[in-house]
């Protein structure tokens, strides 16, 4: 296909070149472009109306407003882990039956229930890419 | 001519030219119908032929019509025509398209010439950026602080304010991150057209318009960049696709 004709400039890949075929974000961008004729029969066949792409536009909104708050109490974890263990356990001994160790109690509720694997996996690099993905699909569905 | 219950799917419109003759053959249409083209004086469509009874396409379709331009893109100049063109016959073709258009065609296909469309696209890796917001504004730290060990439905006035405050940050870094990464990429492409693709995570989401000559150079400083910013922005570049976003109206 095209993409491959010109290509690659060497390079340590950090930068993403997917093929054009089929991503959603290209093909969907598509629908809407290209020169339209007057004399036109935009045939029904083709299925416009199924494929109208829905508004994902995400707006200012009490909405998206509530994800960021959600988002960012889920950070939790990922800051605990820049301390080592034995400043966690003094923390929870520091601060006994109190809320906080409540609080972690939850957070480890919550990394082992499924759907919320963004919290355990904060700790480790390598497993963060597939819980990103999760978290803003699930947020992209959440927004429609 | 053809019957009543078959048209002509128009992809775009080339020149009429010995690359296009040569690229087209290699090109399968909707229903893997051939693709020609259709030429009239120097511009020719790229067409093929649609049963007009046929079930409502999906996505494949547009994937379809969307390889086909790529397709004649990677050989040459290509003006798109909006997905779910049909037209009668090739009469028809000519009548309304080609002949009424033949100079505003050549001026476009001139100009696209020696051109190749890429789509950057630039998305924050969200903990990091969210880290960032909480490290940089009292505000969000404080009000993280109280709400974060509560369930969720508690405190609801501070959670909306917390959202609205890592939201603001978010928008003013995307703004700044984007301005700085374009001023990076801009002064090799010769235009550059916004694309809405929506989504609150992306950064930048741009169509650049690239001379071919540039266009390593381009590559190479894109990498550059992406490995210099990767551990906040994730930097995508797709293409050369076929110049969507540079074409304008009839």
């Amino acid at each position: 296909m095209s993409v491959q004709t010109i290509q690659r400039g060497g390079g340590g890949g950090y930068l993403s070149r997917p093929a054009p075929s089929g991503l959603a974000d290209v093909v969907e961008v598509i629908l809407d472009k290209g020169i339209v004729i007057d004399a036109y029969v935009r045939v029904s066949l083709v299925g416009i109306e199924l494929l109208t792409i829905d508004a994902r536009i995400v707006i200012a909104s009490v909405d998206t407003y509530l994800r960021f708050a959600e988002a960012t109490n889920r950070l939790d974890l990922f800051e605990h882990g820049g301390k080592d263990l034995s400043e966690m356990v003094e923390d929870l001994q520091h601060t006994g039956a109190s809320g906080k160790v409540g609080g972690a109690v939850e957070g480890v509720k919550k990394a082992l229930s499924p759907g919320s694997s963004d919290d355990e996996d904060s700790e480790g690099g390598e497993r963060r890419r597939p819980a990103r993905k999760s978290a803003s699909s699930r947020r992209r569905t959440e927004s429609r | 001519m053809t019957g009543p219950e078959r048209g002509l799917f128009l992809y775009g419109v080339v020149r009429a030219d010995e690359r296009a003759a040569e690229t087209v053959p290699d090109l399968t249409g909707l229903d893997d119908q051939r693709v020609r083209l259709l030429q009239h004086g120097s511009v020719a469509a790229v067409v093929s032929e649609i049963d007009l009874d046929r079930p409502p396409g999906r996505r494949a379709e547009l994937v379809r019509y969307n390889d086909v331009l790529d397709g004649l893109a990677s050989s040459g100049p290509v003006v798109p025509v909006r997905f779910g063109t049909v037209l009668p016959d090739d009469e028809a073709v000519v009548l309304s398209l080609l002949e009424p258009n033949g100079d505003h065609f050549r001026a476009l296909l001139d100009d696209l010439r020696g051109r190749r469309q890429f789509n950057l696209k630039a998305t924050y890796v969200e903990d990091v950026v969210l880290a960032e917001i909480v490290r940089d504004d009292p505000e969000v730290r404080a009000l993280r602080e109280r709400t974060r060990d509560l369930p969720e439905e508690a405190a609801y006035g501070d959670r909306v304010r917390l959202g609205e405050l890592v939201s603001q940050g978010w928008q003013a870094r995307a703004e700044r991150d984007s301005q700085s990464l374009l001023a990076d990429v801009l002064p090799l492409v010769v235009a550059d057209a916004p694309r809405s693709s929506g989504g609150s995570h992306s950064v930048v989401d741009v169509a650049l318009l690239v001379d071919e000559q540039y266009v390593d150079d381009l590559l190479e400083r894109l990498e550059g960049l992406a490995e210099a910013v990767h551990e906040r922005i994730h930097l995508q570049l797709v293409g050369p696709v076929a110049p969507f976003d540079f074409v304008g109206d009839l």
